[in-house]
């Protein structure tokens, strides 16, 4: 558990800077003998505005860190802040209202719902909440996708990439503080994978967005700016513009040594350097997300 | 291979429930209709065989009873005497006994039984055969003293020392309860009165040298039959002679004719949930096999031939039907006992420990359960079948959904075509004979070319139903109607499950909005008097009631009507039974009636009578003929024809021939007779409500009897109509019942499929009531479109009826729109409350495992 000494400071001091923040985050399956530990009191925080991926072997948790993180599962000790909202402790009719206005999901397969068209797909989740899409920014993400000719297709009639690009353009769509993306690239061939890792490194650089990936593929996460390594329930390393070569040589020493625990001190990226850059933001308890990033247009 | 089939069987036993279910009903239904049929059999066989006499001497009824007259059929009580001395005779007893009469306490209440049983009256003598015996008081001696039965007594609060009244056709009169008597069988549900046989015959039948049957008993050692061969070699063939065997046969077959109405009534809902089940396990079976599609091809694929395959299913469905059946079997025991209690409320006390099932129930049940279940699972048995090993491999969602319906198409229109056909057939048809079976083969042709096309409806229909869906609900709205839309087969077939029943209600609700309609109109133009006063069973009841009716205040003309049984010998050399009507002469001014030759003064004038002229012209009777008529007892007359009717429905609103005739005329041959109705016009310067008030003030003490207008008449001829609709739905209820099993299976099994996609919609932001919202709507959309298509189908069935109906003269045609209506929000409720479980499941499922889910 962190101290909430820490928690406040940081909470006062960077709701613009951290997409989302865990600390002491404990995810235990079992009890008594059996207890096993999925995730072992984890601090992190994802820098908004930058491509995160969490790397791990199989069973190191990176599953079960992006679910909590995005409030699809309970936790068993430790706080979960979403900006800042601290989602531990919200009921499950908030966690849905949250999951829907405020994080967009990208899964490895069956993504997208095979009655639906493609652009009724993209819309649902602002469907679903009843708000009308904001027109200028959805042209903008589905010209980014190149999806503008298969708007009317539904998911049977669309290539496998053609699909995973349409769950990209749903989870910007509704421009969410934080996009996680689950093995996006697992279930396809290496150029449609390429191209969907494309469009995440699109979407952060050019339309300013979040996103969290889970990947055991060091190619993908070569793609982000940041590598955060799962061990045994714990972040045991980071690694800062990561390419293909040092991701995998990385992981390597997992098989090798097992989870290496890193100094835990090494961890949170800019935190420290950029803490005291803004002291208050008035509208951080605004639920409006746009409200609080900047301006993702100002780049065109 | 066996040991797959019952892992796989167990494995799925919860999807298997809901089909075992409509195996149960149905089989529920068959045993216990049979169970209790055998029950009641036995029971009154028993009942009549122990109580008849060895030979029971009655009146020959020559002509056949079609409405009931009023008439007692009596034998000379001398015959008693005179038989004594024919060979084999022991001794004899004189019967005299009324049935349906009516015997009022005190307050003028009758005590007979509310349930339609009869009041019967009858003489006191104790044989050993006697059904009841004293078990209070003392035997009834001479006028004035009765006895009354126990349960009779015991339900109307009546003790010894309390007065009754008995309203017989001689006369109404007095007598104390002196004693009661007890069943020591089973009571038939009767109520008894019991007078000494002196009493009885001077009081019941008028006449002291008469009795309504005489028993016979035979000398040791003399057989019945061979008393009876006695006893007609002394009589010759004047009376009717039976004997004991006979006498229960006859006796039980009387009674039959409630207990058959039962007995339909029950194998109806059978049938009801045989046909309902059948989709049910269809689209069970169906969908237990999408699902598995993987597993087959695996088995396939590891070697396992079609035919293994298709046996490995078809034991499945073996083992459904035995499981449902033994359990149908239990519920159809236990309906039976239910119903026996039912039967003992209505006072007839059978014993549910005596209950017969005989060896056919158990058989008769199996075949049913199994065979419907076989039936139902073959065509899934044989798609499995067909099911490549390839299956295995490919990544499939549903099997048979992009399967194009051309077949179902071609088939579909080619046997609707055929049954529109018949349908169109039976409205040009002339003869109702004709008429009743080409509709017969219509209904059961457009019903199947339904279903089978039912799926190519889906798609058009729910696009239209569902399409305000989007709009109204939102994206929620939009995914149920595509839900709804994407497996046609499954949707149609849910929803025909709903439609069969439903189709039955819209046929039988226009059926009866039309006769019902018909019968006002009838009644409206037929009907002139300002009153009638008559039994609310067309009962007769004794000359008094006339009487009191003509003496009220405010009443200044009296039209009597009685029945006759009659037998016409026709020009074309046909003998007609059939009942006609007597009426006093002043017939035109309480009636509206046409003639096309003669007027109302001919048909009723001395030794005449009226015809209707489509029968007439039938028979080549012309007015003025002569005719040879013959009446109860052997009474012989010829009678002119003295007018022709043109009545329309007259072939239906009254026996055949509409045959009327003078009261005189009647009275002359058939002197004994009651009267059936009585019409009655108000005096000038009385209102309707002042002699309504006369007459039920001087109606009292005759409680049998109700005066009713018009407007009363019509409720009492839509009461006896309402009946049949009761029993529709009834039939609806239960088809409902079965209809909501197979929404719930079909969404229940749709959500399991469907997990993944549900997962991902709660991951993205659908809150659970959204999520159930959507698979209400689902349920909803297929429960309307089954309502809509069966009202569609009913409406088509129920004109076809009323052209069927207007053959038989009742050419008015009304469609029930509140019922229609009423159908439709009922199939919105029905639609929610099936989805209330699954909308539960899918909302409780983890998002997490969901995704996950494969």
């Amino acid at each position: 558990m962190s101290t909430p000494s820490a928690a406040h400071l940081t909470d006062l001091a960077e709701p613009a800077r951290i997409a989302a923040r865990a600390r002491g985050l404990t995810k235990a399956y079992g009890s008594g003998e059996t207890t096993v530990l999925a995730l072992d009191a984890v601090d992190v925080d994802i820098a908004r505005g930058r491509f995160t991926a969490v790397m791990g072997p199989s069973g190191s948790g990176k599953s079960t860190l992006m679910h909590c993180l995005a409030g699809l599962d309970s936790v068993s000790a430790g706080q979960v802040w979403l900006g800042d909202t601290e989602i531990t402790g919200l009921r499950e009719r908030e966690l849905t209202r949250l999951r829907r206005d405020r994080i967009g999901f990208m899964f490895q397969a069956f993504n997208l719902l095979p009655t639906l068209n493609a652009l009724e797909n993209i819309t649902l989740p602002m469907d679903i909440a009843g708000r009308k899409p904001d027109a200028e920014w959805l042209e903008r993400v589905i010209d980014t996708l190149g999806l503008r000719d298969r708007l009317k297709h539904r998911p049977a009639q669309l290539s496998g990439g053609q699909q995973q690009r349409v769950a990209c353009a749903r989870a910007l769509a509704s421009r969410p503080e934080l996009i996680f993306a689950d093995e996006p690239t697992g279930n396809l061939d290496s150029r449609a994978g390429l191209e969907v890792l494309g469009f995440l490194r699109e979407a952060v650089d050019e339309l300013d967005q979040t996103v969290v990936m889970v990947t055991h593929d060091p190619g993908a996460a070569a793609h982000s700016d940041l590598v955060l390594f799962l061990g045994d329930g714990r972040i045991v390393d980071e690694m800062e513009q990561p390419t293909a070569e040092a991701v995998l040589e990385r992981m390597k020493r997992f098989d090798s040594l097992g989870a290496v625990p890193s100094a835990r001190s090494e961890k949170p990226d800019a935190k420290s350097a950029e803490s005291d850059k803004q002291s208050a933001v008035p509208d951080a308890q605004s639920p409006e997300p746009d409200a609080k990033s900047a301006d993702p247009l100002r780049k065109d | 291979m066996l040991k797959a089939t019952l892992r796989s069987f167990f494995a799925h036993k919860g999807r298997l429930f809901l089909s075992a279910l409509a195996v149960i009903l149905s089989v529920a239904f068959v045993a216990g209709s049979l169970i209790f049929s055998d029950t009641v059999t036995r029971t009154f066989d028993r009942l009549f065989a122990s109580t008849s006499a060895d030979v029971t001497i009655t009146a020959k009824e020559d002509i056949d009873e079609g409405i009931p007259s009023g008439l007692v059929p009596t034998v000379p009580a001398e015959l008693a005497e005179r038989i004594r001395s024919v060979e084999g005779v022991e001794g004899t007893h004189l019967d005299v006994g009324v049935e349906n009469i009516t015997v009022v306490d005190a307050e003028n209440e009758p005590v007979g039984p509310t349930t339609g049983a009869p009041t019967i009256a009858t003489n006191w003598y104790v044989t050993d055969r006697s059904p009841v015996e004293l078990t209070d008081g003392r035997e009834p001696a001479g006028p004035g003293e009765a006895l009354l039965d126990a349960d009779t007594a015991d339900s109307k609060n009546l003790e010894i020392g309390d007065t009754l009244t008995v309203l017989a056709r001689p006369g109404s009169f007095k007598v104390e309860i002196v004693g009661i008597a007890t069943f020591t069988t089973t009571n038939p549900g009767a109520a008894l009165v019991f007078l000494d046989t002196a009493t009885a015959q001077q009081e019941l039948l008028g006449d002291p040298e008469k009795a309504t049957g005489i028993a016979v008993d035979a000398a040791s050692g003399v057989t019945d039959e061979q008393l009876k061969k006695n006893l007609a070699a002394a009589l010759g063939t004047t009376y009717e002679l039976q004997t004991a065997d006979e006498q229960a046969e006859s006796a039980a077959s009387e009674l039959g004719g409630f207990l058959d109405v039962i007995k339909y009534v029950m194998l109806g809902f059978a049938g009801i949930a045989v046909l309902v089940g059948i989709f049910l396990i269809v689209n069970t079976f169906s969908m237990l096999i999408a699902q598995r599609t993987r597993e087959l091809g695996l088995m396939r694929a590891l070697g396992a031939d079609r035919r293994q395959v298709r046996r490995s299913v078809m034991t499945e469905a073996l083992l459904l039907g035995l499981v449902g059946s033994t359990l149908g079997l239990a519920t159809g025991i236990g309906l039976a006992a239910g119903l026996i209690e039912l039967m003992g409320l209505l006072g007839m006390n059978l014993k549910a420990t005596e209950m017969v099932i005989g060896w056919g129930t158990p058989v008769l049940s199996y075949a049913v359960g199994v065979g419907v279940t076989f039936l139902a699972a073959y065509l899934p048995a044989r798609r499995a079948a067909r099911v490549s090993p390839m299956a295995a491999l490919a990544d499939i969602e549903v099997m048979g959904l992009g399967r194009p319906l051309t077949v179902r198409a071609i088939v579909g229109s080619v046997v609707g075509a055929a049954g529109a056909a018949a349908l169109i057939g039976c409205a040009l048809a002339k003869d109702s004979a004709g008429a009743g079976s080409l509709l017969g083969l219509g209904v059961v042709l457009t019903l199947i070319a339904t279903v089978i096309a039912g799926p190519l409806l889906v798609r058009p229909v729910i696009r239209v139903l569902g399409g305000a869906f989007p709009a109204m609900f939102g994206s929620v709205g939009r995914m149920s109607q595509r839900n709804a839309l994407r497996n046609p087969r499954r949707t149609g077939a849910t929803a025909a499950a709903l439609m069969v029943g439903l189709a039955l209600v819209g046929g039988l609700s226009v059926a009866s909005a039309s006769m019902t309609k018909s019968f006002d109109d009838q009644i409206d133009r037929s009907l002139g008097a300002d009153f009638v006063v008559q039994n609310s069973n067309f009962m007769p009841f004794p000359t008094e009631v006339t009487e009191a009716a003509k003496s009220a205040d405010g009443a200044a003309l009296v039209v009597r009507q009685r029945f006759v049984p009659i037998a016409l010998t026709l020009p074309d050399g046909e003998r007609v039974e059939s009942t006609a009507s007597a009426y006093e002469s002043r017939l035109d001014e309480v009636a509206k009636l046409e003639y096309t030759a003669g007027d109302t003064q001919a048909a009723l004038a001395a030794d005449s009578l009226g015809m209707d002229h489509a029968f007439a012209a039938e028979h080549g009777v012309k007015a003025g003929d002569q005719l040879s008529v013959e009446f109860p007892g052997k009474k012989k007359a010829t009678l002119t024809v003295g007018a022709l009717t043109d009545l329309p429905g007259s072939g239906t609103f009254g026996p055949q021939g509409g045959v009327f005739l003078g009261f005189g005329t009647a009275d002359k041959y058939v002197p004994d007779g009651q009267d059936s109705a009585v019409y009655i016009n108000a005096g000038s310067g009385v209102d309707a409500d002042e002699l309504r008030k006369g007459l039920e003030t001087a109606l009292d003490p005759y409680p049998q009897v109700q005066v009713r207008d018009q407007a009363d008449y019509k409720e009492l001829i839509r009461g006896q109509i309402a009946v049949m609709l009761y029993l529709v739905y009834a039939l609806l209820g239960l088809a409902i019942i079965i209809a909501v099993l197979g929404v719930i299976n079909t969404l229940a099994l749709s959500v399991v499929e469907r997990t993944r996609e549900i997962g991902l919609l709660r991951a993205i932001g659908l809150a659970r009531r959204q999520l159930s919202w959507m698979i209400r709507l689902e349920s909803v959309v297929i429960s309307v479109f089954g309502a809509l298509l069966g009202i569609a189908l009913g409406l088509v069935w129920g004109v076809a009826v009323q052209q069927v109906l207007a053959l038989e003269g009742m050419t008015a045609f009304a469609i029930p729109w509140g019922t229609m209506i009423a159908v439709v929000l009922g199939s919105i409720v029905v639609g929610l409350a099936a989805a209330l479980l699954p909308a539960l499941r899918a909302a409780r499922m983890n998002v997490l495992t969901a995704i996950a889910h494969e």
